[in-house]
């Protein structure tokens, strides 16, 4: 019994891990982006939005699955946080690598965000392995692919500061690494982290929206046409919902 | 909900457009509302388009994704259509722009044509539930509050009095009760058409919130606000649909 529960703890996080590699191959696209001129930061910028405002409404329905009350509690933890970073961060020298002001808040803000969000995400996982191992390959498949779009996101932020592929690919996979660290937890304790589920799934949903608005849309405007932006957060937040909903 | 579902239609679309009166009332001392509660009318009305616009899709989503994907692709071009075909800024404010009176006209128009889209919206949603119709309405009742008061803002730049603005802000709302019957009144016809409708009033409203509100909204407050009010109403709109319907 023992050997089992070992065996199937190792192969939580063997998947966790998988899944969380994979957010690294979201930077791939980027190899092939030589300028980086303000209308690209821009367009990239608007990618960024439409693919986490893509995420957060599955998160929230997610979320809203296991209690909707205790997700819109998450949401508003969600935005007091990246609140409080801003004016953490704002008061400070900022510095990320070899940036430093603005751009290098932005970058530590969505780091710090999507770190976190990983962290429900791995109970997520951890949760679902507890309902049966035969869902198990299915389940990382699905986590993994959609992992990838959210290093695009990441890497979209940090490409056009100047970060090299290999720092956007490193963080991104750095980004998702709470999810097999988490799993293994949620899945051994499935009982004590379900109902803390709801609350993270929530708190992801409202920190990764608030970003949005606060600052990855505001940039995209100041050096894109207003029709620019809207396209392409309007397509890349349609793909985003399409690819959670069928894979 | 009413014995006849068309009654239901007819009463919730025309309290959505009537409702647009009360945008005018910030006005009626005379005075312009600070550029932030402009804003904010802008963010909320955003927030519940988004909202909505994402309740359709889902929906539709259910029904057919291709269908629901080529819906929302002619959603775009449409609301993109319409802000090429009136070239109307309302949140212009420039000089020229204020001296403009045929500026006037195009706003009025841009606010109809608008308004079609958002009563496509209802209909689709009263076909598929009376109570996920009366949802929509009224979220997009309360938006009709938010962009009226930013007409009038534009409006009354332009020398147009505050009684005047009422009417054309209830006026240029009136396609949405229309489109809403008509939507309704064709769907046994057209009900292989569903997802594509679902899909046509999602793409649309999301484009007019990303080119026409929010950009419009950023130019009159800082982020911060925006965000609160955009992330909150967004929000409330799907997470109380599951109160509601």
């Amino acid at each position: 019994m023992s050997d089992l529960v070992t065996s199937q703890v190792g192969m939580v996080f063997l998947y966790g891990l998988i899944t969380a590699v994979a957010t690294g191959l979201g930077a791939l696209p980027f190899l092939f982006m030589r300028r980086v001129s303000p209308k690209n930061v821009a367009i990239a910028n608007a990618l960024a939005s439409g693919l986490m405002l893509g995420a957060s409404s599955g998160l929230l329905l997610e979320g809203a699955r296991y209690g909707t009350r205790q997700t819109v509690v998450g949401g508003a933890l969600g935005v007091a946080f990246i609140l409080a970073g801003e004016r953490l961060l704002a008061g400070r020298e900022a510095a990320f690598g070899a940036l430093r002001g603005a751009g290098a808040r932005k970058i530590l803000l969505i780091l710090a965000v999507m770190t976190l969000h990983s962290f429900s995400e791995g109970v997520a996982v951890g949760v679902a392995f507890g309902g049966g191992a035969k869902l198990a390959t299915l389940i990382t498949i699905a986590i993994a692919v959609h992992n990838i779009p959210e290093g695009l996101a990441i890497s979209a932020v940090m490409r056009p500061k100047g970060s090299s592929i290999a720092a956007c690919a490193g963080w991104s996979i750095f980004s998702s690494l709470p999810q097999p660290l988490m799993a293994v937890p949620a899945f051994l304790f499935v009982e004590a982290f379900e109902p803390l589920l709801p609350y993270g799934l929530g708190f992801a949903a409202g920190a990764m929206v608030f970003m949005v608005f606060l600052e990855l849309l505001p940039e995209a405007y100041e050096s894109a046409s207003a029709t620019t932006v809207g396209l392409w957060v309007s397509s890349s937040l349609g793909a985003m919902i399409l690819f959670q909903r069928y894979l | 909900m009413l014995a006849e579902p068309v009654l239901a239609v007819l009463l919730f679309s025309s309290l959505a457009a009537l409702l647009a009166v009360l945008g005018v009332l910030p006005f009626v001392s005379g005075r312009r509302p600070a550029a932030v509660w402009i804003a904010g009318a802008y963010a909320l009305a955003s927030g519940l388009m988004l909202g909505a616009g994402y309740l359709l899709m889902s929906r539709g989503l259910e029904r057919g994704a291709l269908s629901v994907v080529v819906g929302a692709a002619v959603g775009v071009l449409y609301a993109w259509w319409i802000k090429r075909y009136t070239g109307a800024h309302v949140y212009d404010r420039r000089p020229e722009a204020a001296e403009d009176e045929g500026m006037a006209y195009k706003l009025l128009l841009e606010n109809m044509l608008h308004a079609a889209a958002e009563g496509v919206a209802i209909g689709v949603a009263m076909v598929l539930e009376i109570k996920l119709g009366v949802f929509v309405a009224l979220a997009l009742a309360v938006h009709n509050i938010g962009e009226s008061m930013a007409l009038t803002d534009g409006l009354s730049r332009r020398g147009i009095s505050v009684s005047e603005a009422a009417g054309l802000c209830v006026g240029t709302n009136v396609p949405q009760p229309l489109l809403a019957l008509a939507v309704f009144a064709l769907d046994p016809v057209l009900a292989g058409l569903l997802p594509a409708a679902l899909g046509f009033a999602a793409g649309a409203l999301v484009f007019l919130v990303l080119t026409e509100l929010l950009p419009a909204s950023y130019e009159r407050a800082s982020g911060t606000v925006i965000a609160l009010v955009v992330s909150a109403t967004a929000g409330a709109v799907i997470l109380l649909e599951d109160f509601f319907v």
